[in-house]
């Protein structure tokens, strides 16, 4: 003990010493040596509260602190009767002090390179020498709108980039920017958004994802081999690494993203919350994450007009109601939450939404650890700042009351032992009765309400009969500003006719007014009052109410249509159905398909026991089908479809960025759709890799995806990879013709073998001395390519770039797996057949663009008829949930059998998708992916009547109708609630409509768009 | 006379005989339009005019009144369907500018008129005829008043012989009750519009200003007035194209104020929910494209598969239309928009009426077009089975007029070419 006191005395030592550099313009200003407060309530840490406590501060830190404290003479003393004080919060998401960022560098030529100068990281959105410490000052105006709502420390940073530097950790004081400055280095930050970068990489969110885990690939590149090329941002970003991570995230989604780059490079990240991660709480909770959670809670929208609030997105209702407990239902799982003011917009708001929080459950305790003891040990803080106890720095904050449970006062703001006072109290109640003197004349004074607003009436003579006396009463102008008070009435009586000002100074306990003031012809008096009612028992503050009866449910996922709970598997067995097996057996009537565990267990005509606790269907008439499988689809994708950026971005992968709350989930699932491949955009000619998804709706991403799926990469040809169709600034970036396209695949190709045959040297060779290569994410895909392990769909419309492309393949030998729209397929399938790669085509589709002028709608026909494996595809979400009609048009266009045509929807998709051995028909062993239709499915008649995925059922027709009665329902309890707040006069906020965006092939940037599609 | 048994496959080389005059289809299954059906039917075509419609059984058939028979074989006939507010022939391709000619600029432009524009020899417009599609409503877009549209056969030499209408009505854009929308790459959320009164204003304005010209005796010319003249003195119609209850509320309004004599709502999404107003205001309705996503998250996942049963309940008038994503090429797709109508609640007959009588009523063309009834023009067309399902539409014989059309196109020509391709590599 003596020890650590010691040490932290040093600690004290020198920050006086620092604290003298500065000369002093005039003589020195002394503070006194010591600072007590008396007889106040503490809440030292989140689990101690100290009532009548007095706490010692002496040269900026707390030196005692506790009931019976000897207090050195010569001692600056406070009352703090009936005062609370509360450690100082920490922020740690904040700009505080920070020149303001730089706007998007725009242009409308494409700017490729970066163009920040200096031997920097070669993309702008990779900033790790930014260190907030050398920007800071103090920012006054800021801080004082943070020690209003209690905060007395931020951690700093350039709000900026996916890899942002360095935060330091300021005091926010007002004033000597050297005595704020507490830790210059106390945290870095990442996020996914590239910021004021006007580098066109990254342009999606799997680009942020692919260009951090690359930088993160360069710095142990860096930090490893010394032979490699200088860089100031690695060197500054190497140093940083001890230094914790806090990750800005803008949906939970994110944050499951994050955490899966932590694991990659063996790192731990905290975040930073955007307000719906209660929906994700059980994983947070099993990877033990700790989220800094915003209390922006938002507003009630406005909803007097019902033909404005019927839009407004049941997933927004849900929310609304739902993230006052955000951090409640957080906490209430285990896991370790901070709190931030980040997006609150005042002082009061703040307060307000803390209030919020914990009125839905939230333990004072754990509110309060998130604001202090937590952040400070996340940014190893805790020695110094977090809790008063002793040796801490004396920043906190003062209360009328406890203000976590009452309505309580912010009154001053103590930081590292210099007060502020923020709002100054009244020192007695003035409520009550007086009798008051003027000149002899008696009169009667009410005064109520409070202090700060005081209302007052008085009581005159009633001057037309004066044998009544009567008396009226008339309204008193009240001012309190501390111990004086004014008053202004005007008279009409038997004693006085006009105005009456009086001014006073109130007496210590607030029973006698004495003081001056003038009459209405202006002669200066004395007067006095005095209080005739008996002083009031001290009014008890407000105390905030739990609401314990809160029923708010999280769906899943929390948007219309969502589940109370995640379907479970099932046994079900379909009786008598006619079952389109697409194996040998063809179409067979009257059968029985069982599923169990997830996979079909029979299929078959014999009669076989029921298994106990069997869901039974009776599909007599109806037809039963193996899911269709949607090759080329843009749903359930987050922040861009398209890496754009660069020519070739195999690095970047659609999988990272897998959204589960996208309604065409469920709106496939009813057009019987069961899995997916979400492919990358065609911007250019080598994109990103795939997800290969089923549509469980109500799980999450990661569940979604399919487990051991093989790799998949999406290439493109012609008029998006050449930007034909961009207008006239986009030419710019290489290719711009068919000819350079060829060239782009030789160049990467070319590339990857030799990035290959390092490796394979190093490997062999053992030169460890010499360090390893480098790591190059993009060329490793191209070196999957190479080698047949990552498989090729390619965008591609006529007949010369098909074939070009498998020219390219064949000299390097390798597969081109699908040609994805393939229009032009019809003209060179017997090369297809030959080069063994198969055709996922439209159905009918032409005329949107030049290079689709010879499209066909027997393209499909007459691709299978040479051997071709051929699917139909939708790269459209409406069409996705009619992709069986499009099958049936190529029995229409070319007179293809129904059993083929069906196949182009489900086993001829797996097989592309190297799938088949698990989906794509209904055959024993198989996932049990199987959707029964009222008719034929080929029918324009046909509809979807149940929807099974891995064996659980997850969408029904029959249930479609309480569903959407369940979310009107919900939907007006919801509204009830919000028209309530709106009574209320809580602020609320007009409707804005989201526009319908769905990405297409073409679609640029993170956002969808309502333009017309090129496909 | 020629006798002709079964048509499987009529060539192009039929158009270049020289054009029967007197026509007799025999025992073909007749789809009246009107929602009648005829199973051993009958249908004698004279000078393009249809001059009987009997049931086959019950008739003799002189052979000498006529100088093509044909025997349908059991048949459909349908009437020639039709693609109304579509931009079909007025552009061909949709990513190369210069090939639209659809949007000219300015707000109020009533005098554009599509007419003139119409490339009767479009390739797009071959490969839709060939699934039934006939008639089309070559529409305006952008602005507020786009221009006027026409209505014109998907066949002609040019635009004077392919027009069945010239000037049918004017499109108003009915300003939007919610604005905003940034631009595509930086989209800016959308709320309510709080320009929409200024912008409604600017059209009452506008109106007032064409009604006044319309009813003066002398006027000074003015070719943006004249052109909306029709509209209150005339037959002309005026096509509102709104879709949410705001919008569809206020043009009822509209219409009254302005006493517009033949109104016509297109889009109505929202027409289901305020649907006794709306027959009240007797306004039909061209629907939104029955194959679209629901507007809402919450609305039933088959809610635009489900509009025309739910217009037909309530008893609002209403035929379909297929404007939206590649709407010039997708217009052979209508059929299959009334198919899934009809799985959707209507009946074939009703569904099928959706894409042809009832369209043409709304047209004001129905006189002439729409149903396969004595006194109307033989536009119709000869299906293998159901035109409703993609499987069945087959389409084996096209009258336009009572001239025969050809049932193939480019494409069908390319699919030959490279089928003889793979075929000679056989060999």
């Amino acid at each position: 003990m003596k020890y650590k006191l010691s040490i932290f005395f040093c600690f004290l030592f020198s920050v006086t010493i620092f604290s003298q550099y500065a000369p002093e313009n005039g003589v020195k200003v002394s503070t006194s040596e010591f600072i007590a407060l008396r007889n106040v309530t503490v809440y030292v840490n989140p689990t101690t509260k100290i009532d009548n406590a007095t706490v010692l501060i002496s040269n900026g830190k707390i030196v005692e602190i506790g009931l019976k404290i000897t207090v050195p003479t010569g001692v600056l003393e406070y009352d703090f009767k009936g005062k609370t004080i509360v450690p100082a919060f920490v922020e740690l998401y904040s700009n505080i002090g920070l020149p303001a960022s730089n706007e998007r560098n725009y242009s409308q030529r494409p700017q490729i390179e970066t163009s920040k100068k200096g031997a920097y990281y070669w993309n702008e959105a990779i900033r790790p020498e930014v260190e907030a410490s050398i920007l800071f000052d103090v920012d006054a105006k800021s801080a004082e709108n943070f020690s209003k709502m209690g905060f007395g420390f931020a951690v700093t940073h350039v709000q900026d980039g996916i890899v942002r530097g360095t935060g330091a950790l300021v005091g926010l004081g007002n004033e000597n920017t050297r005595k704020q400055l507490i830790s210059s280095n106390s945290a870095q930050y990442y996020s996914f958004a590239k910021g004021t970068s006007g580098q066109t990489y990254p342009s999606s969110q799997m680009g942020s994802i692919a260009l951090l885990r690359q930088a993160l690939y360069d710095l142990k590149y860096y930090s490893e081999n010394k032979n490699a090329e200088q860089s100031l941002s690695l060197e500054k970003w190497n140093e940083n690494q001890k230094l914790p991570v806090f990750f800005k995230t803008e949906d939970k989604w994110e944050i499951l993203r994050a955490l899966k780059i932590a694991k990659e490079f063996n790192q731990s990240y905290y975040f930073i919350g955007s307000g719906n991660e209660y929906v994700i709480a059980k994983q947070l909770k099993d990877e033990k994450a700790t989220v800094v959670l915003p209390l922006n809670f938002p507003e009630a929208y406005d909803v007097n007009d019902p033909y404005l609030s019927r839009q407004i997105p049941l997933s927004d209702l849900k929310h609304w109601e739902l993230a006052p407990s955000n951090p409640y239902l957080l906490s209430s799982e285990g896991i370790q939450i901070c709190l931030t003011s980040l997006g609150t917009k005042s002082p009061e708001q703040f307060w307000k939404n803390l209030h919020k929080a914990i009125s839905r459950g939230l333990k004072v305790s754990d509110a309060l650890a998130g604001l202090t003891v937590n952040p400070a040990k996340l940014i190893g803080a805790d020695g110094i700042i977090g809790t008063l106890d002793k040796g801490k720095l004396a920043s906190f904050t003062v209360f009328s009351s406890d203000p976590f449970l009452t309505e309580a006062t912010l009154l001053e703001s103590w930081n590292q032992g210099t007060q502020q006072i923020i709002k100054t109290q009244a020192l007695v109640s003035i409520i009550g009765t007086y009798s008051i003197n003027i000149e002899g004349k008696n009169y009667q004074l009410e005064l109520t309400e409070s202090n700060e607003k005081p209302q007052g009436k008085i009581q005159l003579l009633k001057t037309n009969n004066s044998s009544m006396k009567d008396t009226i009463n008339a309204k008193v102008a009240v001012t309190v500003i501390q111990n004086d008070i004014n008053l202004q009435f005007n008279c009409d009586d038997d004693n006085y006719k006009g105005s009456i000002n009086l001014h006073a100074k109130i007496s210590k306990n607030g029973s006698v007014f004495e003081g001056d003031g003038t009459l209405p012809n202006g002669k200066w008096i004395l007067w006095s009052g005095i209080k005739t009612t008996k002083p009031e028992d001290k009014k008890e503050p407000t105390t905030l109410k739990i609401d314990t009866t809160f029923k708010a449910k999280n769906w899943f996922p929390n948007l219309a249509f969502g589940y109370d709970s995640i379907p479970e598997v099932r046994t079900v067995v379909f009786k008598n159905a006619t079952v389109w097996t697409n194996e040998n057996d063809g179409i067979i009537k009257d059968a029985t398909v069982i599923t169990e565990n997830g996979k079909i267990k029979y299929v078959g005509t014999n009669s076989i026991a029921t298994p106990t606790k069997a869901i039974i269907i009776d599909a007599k008439g109806k037809h039963l089908t193996a899911g269709i499988i949607d090759e080329h689809s843009h749903i359930a994708i987050s922040k861009g479809v398209n890496e754009g950026g660069q020519a070739i971005s195999a690095e970047v992968n659609i999988s990272d960025v897998v959204t589960a709350d996208d309604i065409n989930i469920y709106r496939q699932l009813a057009g019987g759709v069961t899995a997916a491949q979400l492919l990358h955009g065609s911007a250019n000619p080598i994109g990103g890799q795939s997800a290969l998804i089923k549509l469980k709706w109500g799980h999450s991403p990661d569940e979604m995806l399919i487990p051991n799926a093989p790799m998949f990469i999406k290439c493109a040809l012609g008029e998006n990879v050449k930007q034909a169709n961009w207008g006239d600034y986009n030419t710019v970036r290489f290719p711009q013709t068919r000819m350079g396209v060829e060239q782009v695949f030789y160049d990467g190709f070319t590339r990857a073998k030799t990035y290959k045959q390092e490796w394979d040297n190093y490997l062999k060779n053992l030169k460890k001395q010499e360090g390893s290569p480098r790591k190059d994410l993009e060329l490793e895909v191209l070196v999957n390519i190479l080698e047949s392990k990552c498989f090729i769909t390619c965008h591609s419309y006529v007949q010369s770039e098909i074939n070009m492309l498998m020219h390219v393949a064949d000299s390097m030998d390798f597969k081109i797996n699908t040609f994805t729209h393939i229009l032009e397929g019809y003209k060179v399938a017997d090369k297809m057949k030959t080069h063994g790669v198969g055709g996922s085509t439209f159905a009918d589709w032409w005329a949107y663009k030049f290079e689709v002028n010879d499209a066909i709608p027997y393209n499909a026909k007459m691709m299978a008829d040479q051997g071709v494996v051929v699917a139909i595809n939708s790269d459209d979400a409406e069409m996705g949930r009619r992709l069986n009609q499009e099958a049936a048009k190529s029995v229409k266009y070319g007179g293809m059998s129904e059993e083929e045509a069906w196949k182009m929807v489900t086993l001829n998709p797996a097989k592309l998708l190297h799938l088949d051995d698990r989906m794509g028909s209904i055959k024993q062993g198989k996932d049990a992916d199987i959707v029964l239709w009222s008719d034929n499915p080929l029918s324009i008649k046909a509809k979807v009547e149940v929807t099974m995925i891995d064996g659980k059922i997850l969408y029904e027709s029959a249930n479609a109708k309480s569903l959407e009665e369940r979310n009107t329902t919900e939907r007006a309890r919801i509204i009830n609630k919000m028209l309530e707040s709106n009574e209320k006069g809580e602020p609320s906020k007009p409707f804005v409509k989201k526009g319908r965006k769905h990405y297409h092939c073409d679609t640029l940037g993170e956002e969808g768009t309502e333009e017309e599609n090129l496909h | 006379m020629k006798f002709i048994a079964i048509i499987l496959v009529v060539g192009s080389s039929f158009l270049t005989w020289a054009q029967p005059k007197r026509i007799l289809l025999t025992n073909g299954f007749l789809h009246v339009g009107n929602g009648e059906t005829m199973e051993s039917a009958l249908v004698g075509i004279v000078d393009g005019k249809i001059i009987s419609v009997k049931n086959s059984l019950a008739t003799t058939v002189n052979k000498q009144e006529w100088d093509t028979i044909i025997n349908l074989n059991g048949q459909h006939i349908y009437p020639g369907f039709v693609a109304p507010n579509s931009t079909l022939g007025l552009t061909e391709i949709d990513a190369v500018r210069a090939t639209r000619d659809f949007d000219d600029v300015g707000e109020f432009n009533p005098h554009v008129r599509t007419q003139i524009a119409y490339n009767a020899e479009s390739k797009v417009i071959s490969t839709v005829k060939t699934n039934g599609v006939l008639i089309t409503q070559a529409t305006p877009r952008g602005g507020i008043i786009s221009g006027s549209s026409s209505v014109m056969f998907l066949s002609g030499w040019n635009w004077e012989d392919a027009t069945i209408q010239k000037d049918d009505g004017i499109h108003l854009n009915w300003p939007s009750s919610t604005e905003g929308g940034g631009w595509w790459a930086e989209p800016a959320p959308k709320k309510r519009n709080e320009n929409y009164e200024e912008e409604k204003q600017k059209i009452k304005s506008f109106f007032k200003l064409a009604q006044a010209y319309a009813n003066a005796k002398e006027a000074k010319f003015d070719l943006r007035l004249e052109a909306m003249k029709a509209c209150f003195i005339g037959n002309k119609r005026v096509f509102f194209h709104a879709d949410d209850i705001q919008q569809l509320l206020d043009v009822m309004d509209f219409v009254k104020e302005f006493s517009i004599k033949y109104p016509v709502i297109i889009g109505g999404y929202d027409a289901h929910l305020i649907g006794k107003r709306f027959k009240d205001a007797n306004i039909p309705v061209m629907l939104t494209r029955v194959h679209s996503l629901p507007e809402m998250d919450e609305d039933a996942v088959d809610l635009p598969y489900k509009l025309p049963y739910l217009l037909q309940q309530q008893g609002i008038k209403f035929c379909l239309q297929n404007t939206g994503d590649m709407e010039t090429m997708n217009a052979r797709n209508i059929p299959f928009l009334a198919g899934t109508a009809m799985a959707y609640g209507l009946t074939e007959e009703e569904a099928l009426r959706a894409i042809s009588l009832s369209s043409c009523e709304i047209l004001g063309i129905d006189k002439l077009y729409g149903s396969i009834q004595v006194g109307k023009s033989a536009t119709l067309f000869v299906s293998e089975g159901p035109a409703l399902d993609m499987r069945t539409n087959k389409v084996s014989l096209i009258l336009v007029n009572g001239k025969f059309e050809s049932v193939t196109n480019f494409q069908t020509e390319l699919y030959n070419k490279y089928k003889k391709k793979y075929e000679e590599k056989q060999k």
